[in-house]
C-alpha cells in the first residue's frame, strides 16, 4: 500500500481522539494504529496527542450520547480552528445500530462540521490509515489554499490476504422482494421503495455495520458481502455512499398484474430441481397460482 | 494533611473509553472515590425492545467490542432456552472457539493498556504485536477484527473448513511462546514487580463483599469460573484448570489473565481436535414461543448473565443483562484507598473496566 504522505516540515501531524460514547471497537483499533508497526500512523507522519489544543486531525468515534455531548463540545472548542475532523466508523455519521435511541444525540454533524467519513464497524486499520491519509490531503490542500481533490479511486482489495467483511453488493436480478434483509438489519441501513415499474433497494454504507446478517438470511444470494474496504470519502458525499438496485416488475402471465417473478435461485432452494410445471408458476401472481393449483380463489 | 477533590477523565487515565472519577485525596493519597458513569449510555435496554430478535444479535454484539462475542452468544443461548432448541454439537464447539479467541485478544489488550499506563512503551507494543496474531486470525476466519458475527439463533453462521483449521492450529502454535514469555515477564520482571506487586490490593473478604467476578475474583483466590461451575455449550467436554492467584494485587490479576490466555490456546486446540461433523444451525428461522429464560457465560471480564422474556412475537418483551464490570468497578474503592495518585490509571485499568458494557 502506498500511503506515504510527504510533509514539508519535520513536525508530525498530531491526531486527537474523542470518544463520544462508542462501543470501543473503533477506539481499540485506533490504539492498534499507535502500537503495531504495520499500521503505525507514524508511516503517515502522524502521532497521537492527549492534548486537544494540539489537534491537527480530530478523530471522532461513537454515536454521540446525550450524556457525553457537553464534554465532547467542550473538547472540540479547545481544538485549533484549522483542524480536520474525521468521523471514524458509521456511528458518528448515522448512529449505526444505536440510531433512534432517546440517549443518542447524533449525528455529530448537528453540532460540528465533519470533513472525512470512514465507514466500517469498526473500520480495519488499513481503512483507518486510508481515512487519516485523506484527512492529511485535505489539510495540505487547505493550507495551500486550493480545493481538495477527492481521493484517488481504487478498491481496497488487491494484495490483501484476507477477504474482510466489507461493502455489501446487491444483485437485483435475483432479488425476490421478500425484504428479509431489511427485517434483520439492526442498523436500518436497507430501504425498499416503490418506483416506476418496480421496487428499489437502497443500502446506505454510512449506516451498514457490515455484519452480513442480510446476506446470511437472503434466500437467493441477492445480497453478498465483498472484501472491498476502501469506503473513506469526503463527508459532503455521505449520502452518495449507497448500493442500489431496481427489481423490475413483470406482468403476471395469468391476469397481467405487475409482480416480482420468483428468481431461479429461489426455486432451486425450494425444489432443488424445478420441473417445467413449477417454472410456469414463477410468472404467476399469488391469486393466479392459487387458481392454477386448486382451481378457485380461496375467499 | 490537606483534603482535596479532583476529577479524572479518560485523557488523564489512559482509557479508551470515557469514564470519569471524582477522587478525594488526603495529601497525595486516595481517600475515597466516586465513579461518574453514563457517558456511554446509549439506551441499549430500550433499543433491544425496539429491534426484533434477529436485529438484536447484531446490536448486542456492539454493546461492547472487547467482549463482543459473549453478548450475542449468551443472548442466543437465552432465546434457544425459550424455544427449547438444542444447538448442534459442531455449533457448540464453534461458539467456544469464537469465545476463546476473543478472550485471548481481550486479555492481551488489558495487559497492553496497563503497560502503557506505567510508561513501559516497548512492552505495550510487544503485547499489542502478539495480540495482532489473534486480530489477524479473527479477520481471516470471521471477516472482522472486533465483531465476529459468529452467532445466529440455533447455532453459528461460520464454519471452519480444513484450511481454516490448519491456519488456526498454526496461529495457536505462534501464540504459545510469546504467551509463556509474557507470563514470565509479568511475573518476574523487577520493573513490573515494582509497579504492580502489592499495588491495588483487594483482600479476598472485600472481594466476596463486592461480589467481584472474572479475573478480578480469581486473582483473590476465589475459585469461580462459569465455564467450570455451570458448564454451557462444549465446555463440559473440554479440559482446563481454573487459573488462580491469591495476592489480589495488579500483578495477580494480570497473571490470571495471561494464564487464561494460554489456557484458551489449549481450549481452541482441543475444540479443533474434537470438532464434530454435522450441521451448523438447527433451523434458519426457528419459532420463538412466549417464555422466559436466563443464560450465563464466562465473558473475558467474568460472569455475564442474560434475562429474556418473550411473548411469541419477534420482539423481546424484556431483555436485561448483568455485566461483570458492574461489580468489579465497585471494588475500585477498596483497591484505590491509600494509593498514591500516580497509581490510579494503572489500578483502574487492572480491573479491565468495560464502560460500554456497564453504561449500556
Amino acid at each position: 500500500m502506498h500511503m506515504q504522505v510527504e510533509e514539508t516540515t519535520v513536525e508530525p501531524v498530531r491526531l486527537f481522539r474523542i470518544n463520544t460514547g462508542s462501543c470501543n471497537g473503533c477506539d481499540v483499533e485506533l490504539a492498534v494504529t499507535s502500537a503495531v508497526t504495520e499500521f503505525d500512523v507514524e508511516q503517515l507522519g502522524c502521532r497521537y496527542t492527549e492534548d486537544a489544543t494540539e489537534a491537527d486531525v480530530l478523530l471522532i468515534t461513537g454515536p454521540l450520547t446525550v450524556k457525553a455531548r457537553d464534554e465532547v463540545l467542550r473538547l472540540y472548542a479547545e481544538t485549533p480552528r484549522d483542524r480536520i475532523t474525521v468521523a471514524v466508523g458509521v456511528c458518528p455519521v448515522s448512529g449505526g445500530v444505536f440510531r433512534d435511541s432517546y440517549a443518542v444525540d447524533g449525528p455529530i454533524e448537528r453540532y460540528l462540521p465533519v470533513d472525512v467519513n470512514v465507514p466500517g464497524c469498526p473500520p480495519r486499520p488499513q481503512a483507518l490509515l486510508a481515512g487519516i491519509g485523506e484527512a492529511l490531503q485535505i489539510r495540505q490542500a487547505r493550507r495551500a489554499g486550493v480545493e481538495p481533490v477527492g481521493r484517488a479511486d481504487g478498491k481496497g482489495q488487491e494484495g490483501d490476504n484476507f477477504p474482510a467483511r466489507c461493502r455489501l453488493s446487491f444483485d437485483a436480478s435475483v432479488c425476490v422482494d421478500c425484504r428479509m434483509c431489511r427485517h434483520v438489519c439492526a442498523a436500518g441501513a436497507i430501504r425498499f421503495q416503490e418506483v416506476e415499474g418496480g421496487v428499489r433497494l437502497t443500502l446506505w454504507h454510512n449506516s451498514c455495520v457490515f455484519c452480513g446478517l442480510c446476506s446470511h438470511y437472503c434466500p437467493t444470494g441477492a445480497l453478498s458481502v465483498t472484501g472491498d474496504w476502501r469506503l473513506d470519502h469526503p463527508a459532503a458525499d455521505a449520502f452518495a455512499q449507497v448500493e442500489r438496485g431496481d427489481i423490475p416488475y413483470a406482468p403476471c402471465s395469468g391476469c397481467g398484474e405487475p409482480i416480482v417473478p420468483a428468481a431461479p435461485q429461489l426455486l432451486h432452494t425450494a425444489f432443488r430441481r424445478p420441473t417445467p410445471e413449477i417454472d410456469k408458476l414463477t410468472a404467476l401472481c399469488p391469486a393466479c397460482r392459487q387458481v392454477m393449483s386448486i382451481g378457485a380463489p380461496g375467499r | 494533611m490537606t483534603t482535596k477533590i479532583i476529577e479524572l477523565g479518560p485523557h488523564q487515565l489512559a482509557l479508551e473509553e470515557p469514564m470519569y472519577f471524582r477522587v478525594q485525596l488526603e495529601g497525595d493519597r486516595v481517600a475515597d472515590l466516586d465513579v461518574l458513569p453514563g457517558q456511554v449510555h446509549r439506551g441499549m435496554e430500550h433499543l433491544v425492545m425496539r429491534r426484533n430478535l434477529y436485529q438484536n444479535i447484531t446490536l448486542l454484539e456492539r454493546l461492547c467490542s472487547l467482549c463482543s462475542n459473549s453478548h450475542p452468544s449468551t443472548f442466543c443461548a437465552a432465546v434457544e432456552e425459550v424455544a427449547g432448541i438444542a444447538i448442534p454439537p459442531r455449533a457448540e464447539y464453534l461458539r467456544a472457539v469464537a469465545d476463546e479467541i476473543k478472550r485471548i485478544a481481550s486479555h492481551l489488550f488489558c495487559c497492553a493498556v496497563q503497560a502503557n499506563a506505567i510508561g513501559e512503551i516497548p512492552l505495550f507494543r510487544r503485547v499489542m504485536e502478539v495480540r495482532e496474531i489473534m486480530q489477524r486470525a479473527k479477520e481471516a476466519i470471521y471477516g472482522n477484527r472486533m465483531d465476529l458475527a459468529a452467532n445466529v439463533i440455533g447455532g453459528v453462521r461460520y464454519d471452519l473448513p480444513p484450511e481454516a483449521i490448519a491456519y488456526l492450529y498454526q496461529a495457536m502454535e505462534d501464540m504459545k511462546k510469546p504467551l509463556d514469555e509474557l507470563y514470565l515477564q509479568f511475573a518476574n520482571n523487577p520493573a513490573l514487580m515494582a509497579r504492580m506487586a502489592w499495588v491495588g490490593v483487594l483482600p479476598s473478604e472485600a472481594a466476596v463483599e463486592c461480589a467481584v467476578v472474572g479475573p478480578v475474583a480469581r486473582a483473590c483466590g476465589i475459585d469461580y469460573d462459569v465455564r467450570k461451575k455451570s458448564p454451557y455449550g462444549a465446555y463440559d467436554r473440554l479440559d482446563f484448570e481454573v487459573a488462580m492467584q491469591t495476592a489480589g494485587d495488579v500483578r495477580a490479576r494480570n497473571l490470571v489473565r495471561l494464564a487464561e490466555a494460554r489456557q484458551s490456546v489449549s481450549l481452541i486446540e482441543q475444540c479443533l481436535a474434537q470438532l464434530p461433523a454435522g450441521p451448523l444451525c438447527v433451523d434458519t428461522l426457528p419459532e420463538i414461543p412466549a417464555g422466559e429464560a436466563i443464560a450465563k457465560s464466562e465473558a473475558p471480564r467474568g460472569e455475564l448473565m442474560y434475562y429474556l422474556r418473550t411473548d411469541g412475537s419477534d420482539f423481546p418483551v424484556r431483555l436485561k443483562w448483568r455485566v461483570p464490570s458492574y461489580m468489579n468497578w465497585d471494588a475500585l474503592k477498596v483497591m484505590l484507598k491509600g494509593e498514591p495518585v500516580a497509581n490510579i490509571p494503572l489500578i483502574v485499568n487492572s480491573i479491565d473496566p468495560c464502560i460500554a458494557c456497564t453504561d449500556r
